[in-house]
């Protein structure tokens, strides 16, 4: 019976619907060619705007190319723009910049966003709410942060130096933030710090949240100390999302450029010119295109190196 | 191990008593089932005990000693969770080490390292000993978890639907492994459950909660064959007991003020119909291969029973049925006529 019965109503709905049948030509492809058309479009669009530019910007690196010259007849120079950058003590300082910007900005948000979350998530009165105000500079753009910092670091003006002054008695005038050679590496320090402990404390509470509380009653039964409870449970079972926090802020910071070049553009001299920083001057002011081409391929091989590495371990852990 | 006593505790929890006015004794070495539907209080008793939660009223007293105000830590005592609550990140052998290399308690490393080994033949689990908590059968990481509790030599062991989880063949083999350390180590074990076959197999005693009071206490066969009220009747008891209204049987000598009459296997009598004074309709048998159990209909009113595997009745076949000495209970559902 529902062997007639179902091609008939098909057969009578064609027939009041003249339109052309797109169901009978994709019926005609196979799962496997469906499946290939649906993810076509992001394909391409990998293909033309990833992955082709990388490509591209590894055949550039190996020539003397220059953007603003694009007349110049192209020299290929082997290895060359690499050895010398590699050779290069400006970009080693850039280098050194940026480790101590990278490292400073893992320790301090990783210690306050841990220690932040572990607040938090006593749920005492009111957590809720503390909780979206300390998540606040993390929802600003980095544009505006560098920005508004700018002003906060302001010597005569800014609330920083006002601060500091009204806490320890010195004169807000007798330094400034970003214009002092020591002090300008730990402005951007701070800075980071301030916006980005909120991201590490919610994936530490992401953490925090996932440890049942009966493993918890089990080790006060079992007469554990608060400190043998941290060591033993809470420590091990975050530690995983912690990991997951500081390879995210690692990457992003290895490549920070956007709030530093607003906040700073490098200087004083060139004490917190990050690398990408000295990459925006070589490509775009000097326009030794090949060269920062090279730059650029080797800062994304450390990173890429790196952060396998890092999920290498990362791994190793979630196992444990 | 130690007694343990439970004198008129209470705890609310937003102004709804989750255990209300319960008193309890434990004997040295009893092994004490407190059984109830989700809610009776059972946990909050054993937690109540355990020390994870506070007693707002009355006080408990492990050993002779006062514990009502004091912390988990200090009262002594092993808790196994119905979850299997392993520090996921140390291996067995670490696991069942945790609560003997507590800095209070000091113990030497050999002997730890011969307490665990022990616990761990006792259960059946040495060869995992080595093994990352995690990488355990369910069965395995509870029986891990009863270890952790059983290295200790505690004044009572807390234990919360400990089988719960657990497949019935493993829960059965867990069952008797529990009574046999409960024999061999002479322990004193406060075991929550709602499934009354734990309850018959492992109780010396079984207290039966509703609604955070304890009904009744006694030995499995007692609240079996004497319970003091419907509610009682009806926890234990395979198929449930049944329960009809006073007159839909005759009962001979049925005290006065008799309302329900409630009837299990053994006080039902069935016949093949030969005239008697009231019959019944089989109108289902199910069979459990050593056993049926035996569908009847009397008067609008439907019964269940065993009957054994091989007797010569068919659906839709009248019974002669008769009772012999049921369970008679008033219009409050308390039993008449009980010894």
């Amino acid at each position: 019976m529902t062997d007639t019965s179902g091609p008939v109503v098909i057969r009578d709905r064609a027939g009041a619907v003249p339109a052309p049948p797109v169901a009978r030509v994709i019926r005609g492809l196979s799962d496997r060619a469906i499946a290939w058309l649906f993810i076509a479009p992001t394909i391409l669009l990998l293909l033309a705007i990833n992955v082709f530019p990388l490509i591209w910007t590894i055949r550039l690196s190996f020539t003397n190319y220059r953007a603003n010259k694009p007349n110049v007849p192209l020299r290929w120079l082997g290895l060359e723009n690499y050895t010398s950058i590699l050779a290069d003590p400006d970009v080693w300082q850039a280098m050194q910049a940026t480790a101590h910007f990278v490292i400073w900005t893992i320790l301090l948000e990783v210690l306050f966003g841990f220690g932040l979350a572990l607040l938090i998530d006593k749920k005492f009165r009111g957590h809720s709410f503390w909780t979206t105000v300390i998540l606040l500079p993390m929802m600003l753009s980095p544009a505006v942060v560098g920005t508004f910092w700018t002003f906060l670091f302001q010597p005569q003006i800014g609330l920083f130096n006002y601060v500091v002054a009204f806490l320890t008695g010195i004169d807000p005038s007798s330094f400034q933030m970003i214009g002092d050679v020591p002090l300008a590496p730990w402005a951007i320090v701070l800075v980071d710090t301030w916006m980005w402990t909120p991201y590490v404390m919610l994936i530490c509470l992401a953490g925090l949240r996932s440890i049942p509380n009966y493993i918890y009653e089990a080790a006060e039964v079992d007469r554990a100390s608060k400190w043998r409870q941290f060591w033993s449970i809470t420590l091990p079972m975050v530690l995983p999302f912690l990991m997951l926090a500081v390879l995210f802020r690692g990457i992003e910071n290895f490549k920070m450029f956007d709030m530093v070049n607003l906040l700073t553009s490098g200087g004083p001299g060139s004490t917190t010119e990050l690398a990408s920083i000295t990459l925006k001057r070589e490509a775009f002011e000097k326009w030794r295109t090949g060269y920062s081409s090279a730059f650029a391929i080797i800062l994304f091989v450390t990173v890429f190196g790196a952060a396998n590495i890092y999920v290498k371990a990362l791994n190793k852990v979630k196992q444990r | 191990m130690a007694e343990v006593l439970l004198d008129n505790v209470t705890r609310r929890f937003g102004g709804i008593a989750a255990v209300r006015e319960l008193s309890l004794h434990i004997g040295d070495g009893e092994f004490v089932v407190l059984l109830g539907p989700t809610g009776a209080g059972k946990t909050t008793t054993l937690r109540l005990v355990a020390g994870l939660e506070r007693a707002d009223a009355g006080r408990i007293l492990i050993g002779g000693h006062d514990v009502t105000r004091l912390e988990p830590a200090a009262r002594d005592v092993a808790f196994v969770f119905q979850q299997y609550s392993l520090y996921p990140h140390l291996s067995v052998f670490d696991n069942l080490a945790f609560p003997l290399r507590s800095p209070a308690r000091r113990l030497p490393e050999p002997e730890v390292r011969e307490r665990v080994t022990r616990t761990a033949e006792l259960l059946r689990i040495s060869s995992k000993l080595d093994s990352k908590a995690t990488r355990l059968s369910g069965g395995e990481m509870q029986r891990v978890a009863i270890g952790r509790a059983l290295v200790r030599q505690p004044a009572i062991f807390l234990m919360d639907e400990p089988l719960s989880s657990l497949d019935a063949k493993l829960r059965a083999e867990l069952r008797i492994e529990l009574k046999r350390i409960h024999e061999v180590l002479g322990a004193t074990i406060l075991y929550v459950t709602h499934d009354q076959i734990e309850a018959m197999t492992m109780a010396n005693r079984i207290g039966v909660l509703r609604e955070g009071e304890l009904v009744q206490i006694g030995s499995a066969q007692h609240i079996y064959e004497e319970p003091s009220n419907l509610y009682v009747a009806t926890r234990l008891g395979s198929p449930p007991i049944n329960l009809l209204p006073a007159g839909v049987l005759p009962v001979p000598d049925a005290p006065a003020g008799t309302r329900t009459i409630g009837v299990r296997s053994e006080h039902l009598r069935i016949g093949k119909a030969n005239g008697a004074a009231v019959q019944g309709v089989v109108t289902r048998i199910e069979h459990l291969g050593d056993q049926n159990h035996l569908h009847l209909t009397v008067a609008d009113h439907r019964l269940v029973t065993l009957i054994e595997a091989h007797a010569d009745l068919a659906v839709g076949e009248r019974v002669d049925l008769a009772l012999a000495r049921p369970l008679c209970f008033d219009a409050a559902g308390v039993r008449l006529g009980g010894s």
